[in-house]
């Protein structure tokens, strides 16, 4: 049962950080991400096949990993160029995600398609004793977890996290007022694809094994669920909207132990099923999640 | 190469049902869909469980579920949907996300993971100039040049149409004129659920049925309906022809599995030179 607890923390840290680079993202700036499942594949590719064929150690190949993320999703950014409507920037986007997520099945000869990738190396997995290795992992996810909400708070009270609440507000009003729009949604969206790829490469590092299978359009379901559950633009909010939905998902294996008559098809269809309905019911009767956006605040003497 | 653009046409003409749907209630509810290909997937499902298990024959089996799934569209709207208007696009668009999700995966769990396919005869494929073409293409042919013929008379020619065309064009003026939008809006749901089935049905004939075969094709249909304009009926059909051909003439210069990135191309590209599409008309949103 502990075991089960740490691997659940850990679970929870990765898709708190996948959730907080939403929140950056939709949350903060109003840039919403359909694609948010490729930009996951690519970060934990990019992370294993960084260590695996490129000989980097994992550092390094997390670094990389966050800096080809963001890349790629700057350049998603820049067809915002003229269209600034949010629905056609969502298609593109889920567009670019599918296109990503094709690659990783596709290219054999790079991702080995539908066998996935084997074998990827853990974080000085060579000099901690492997019976407490779990731990070591849980402890730098969770650093990892806090100094991502620390570069992200620094960045929301920032001037720059100003710009990105205005664009989310009015574009037209931001860009009257002299903010150089484009140019700040693509730098958005490339902070939130730099989290975006911590969170892939953490999830390489805690699978050790990846292949396209993990990584469906169902992510971008659990990461919504999170961000609008915590409340869009609330950090805090953010990170327990995850562990919620994640403490859900992962309890929702028991089912099985309970109706013994479902097969795992039936189990993972109820699971997709119960988040979509939840979302819907959550933007239906609770549209301003259960936390609230930071607000300067003066206090009155 | 003749043969490929063939193929290309008919792949086009399959998208031009899913890519009216989105542009029509693009056009009266002002948000994406994302739940179209997931509705399709639920339809020819529900047209399998007539035709394959009961046994009843294509023909009636689609149309008794192109009614009966218009109906539950509007179902389906009044649950999710109607409690959401005035929204905003955004909150639509994530809560038509989440249905997409719901839909598809009632059907997995429904009739699990395994592709099936309609009970239909085979028939020999003739050829002309050339060009095999079999019977289920020529179906879907014909099928989708009634739909468009149907929905231009019904957009045109009849009242509720023209309401639709009003709502789509300007809802405060609508309801000024007393065009009550809740009812343009049930009606448009309606005739999105009979597209939606029928397009269903062809794709379920023109490959297998399987939970993600709907979804599979969002991205073109979305890309169709901008190429086309958002909004605009005649353009939706030209978006999806060009979209069609175009990815399938890719295939002879680029691996196939990457046929997706014509679509995306494609979207890019107007997006950036060409926003309104190539039938649209530019509007202002706020």
């Amino acid at each position: 049962m502990i075991s089960f607890l740490v691997l659940l923390g850990i679970v929870v840290c990765f898709s708190a950080i996948l959730a907080l680079a939403l929140n950056f993202q939709w949350g903060l700036g109003g840039m919403v991400n359909f694609g948010l499942a490729g930009f996951y594949t690519l970060g934990a590719y990019s992370c294993a096949l960084l260590i695996l064929n490129g000989g980097a150690n994992t550092l390094a190949a997390t670094l990389g990993a966050m800096a080809i993320v963001a890349a790629a999703c700057a350049a998603t950014a820049l067809v915002t160029l003229r269209v600034t409507e949010e629905d056609y920037f969502a298609i593109v986007t889920l567009g670019a995600g599918e296109m990503l997520r094709l690659v990783a099945l596709n290219e054999d000869w790079l991702t080995k398609g539908a066998l996935g990738l084997t074998g990827i190396p853990r974080p000085l997995g060579d000099v901690i004793p492997a019976d407490v290795y779990v731990y070591f992992l849980l402890g730098l996810s969770i650093a990892l977890l806090l100094g991502t909400l620390w570069v992200l708070n620094v960045l929301a009270r920032s001037p720059f996290g100003r710009v990105v609440r205005a664009l989310r507000e009015d574009d037209v009003v931001a860009a009257t007022l002299g903010k150089n729009v484009l140019w700040a949604r693509v730098r958005i969206f490339a902070v939130g694809g730099a989290f975006i790829g911590l969170a892939g490469s953490m999830h390489a590092f805690y699978y050790q094994y990846i292949d396209p299978t993990q990584f469906t359009n169902i992510v971008i379901a659990y990461a919504f669920m999170a961000v609008i559950a915590g409340g869009r633009g609330a950090h805090a909010g953010a990170i327990w909207g995850a562990a919620a939905v994640m403490v859900l998902l992962e309890g929702s294996r028991f089912l099985k132990d309970v109706i013994p008559a479902l097969d795992s098809d039936r189990l993972a269809a109820i699971r997709i099923i119960i988040i979509g309905v939840g979302l819907i019911l959550l933007l239906i009767y609770r549209p301003q999640g259960f936390m609230r956006e930071y607000r300067l605040q003066v206090e009155l003497k | 190469m003749l043969q490929t653009a063939f193929n290309g046409l008919v792949t086009g003409v399959i998208m031009t049902l899913p890519a009216l749907a989105v542009t029509l209630l693009f056009g009266v509810l002002k948000f994406p869909n994302f739940a179209v290909g997931a509705m399709m997937t639920v339809a020819a499902y529900m047209v399998f469980a007539l035709n394959g298990q009961l046994g009843w024959p294509l023909a009636a089996a689609t149309g008794v579920v192109a009614v009966a799934f218009g109906g539950l569209c509007i179902a389906i709207d009044q649950l999710t949907f109607k409690p959401l208007r005035g929204r905003g696009g955004i909150t639509l668009m994530v809560a038509s996300l989440g249905l997409g999700f719901v839909l598809e995966n009632i059907a997995r769990f429904a009739y699990g993971n395994t592709a099936r396919s309609f009970a239909i005869e085979l028939a020999r494929p003739f050829r002309f100039l050339d060009v095999r073409m079999n019977r289920e293409q020529m179906i879907t042919l014909a099928l989708s040049a009634l739909a468009m013929t149907l929905m231009w008379l019904l957009l045109t020619r009849t009242p509720v149409g023209r309401a639709m065309r009003a709502v789509a064009d300007n809802p405060q003026l609508a309801l000024v004129r007393g065009i009550d939008s809740e009812r343009i809006i049930r009606w448009t749901w309606f005739i999105t659920g009979i597209l939606l089935a029928v397009g269903g049905v062809l794709i379920g004939m023109d490959r297998a049925l399987e939970p993600p075969m709907g979804s599979n094709y969002v991205v073109g249909v979305f890309a169709a309906a901008i190429l086309g304009g958002l909004g605009s009926a005649l353009g939706a059909f030209a978006g999806a022809m060009i979209i069609g051909v175009v990815s399938e003439l890719s295939t002879l210069v680029m691996p196939p599995n990457y046929r997706i990135g014509i679509p995306l191309a494609a979207i890019a590209l107007i997006l950036v030179f060409r926003p309104q599409g190539l039938f649209g008309q530019p509007y202002i949103r706020k």
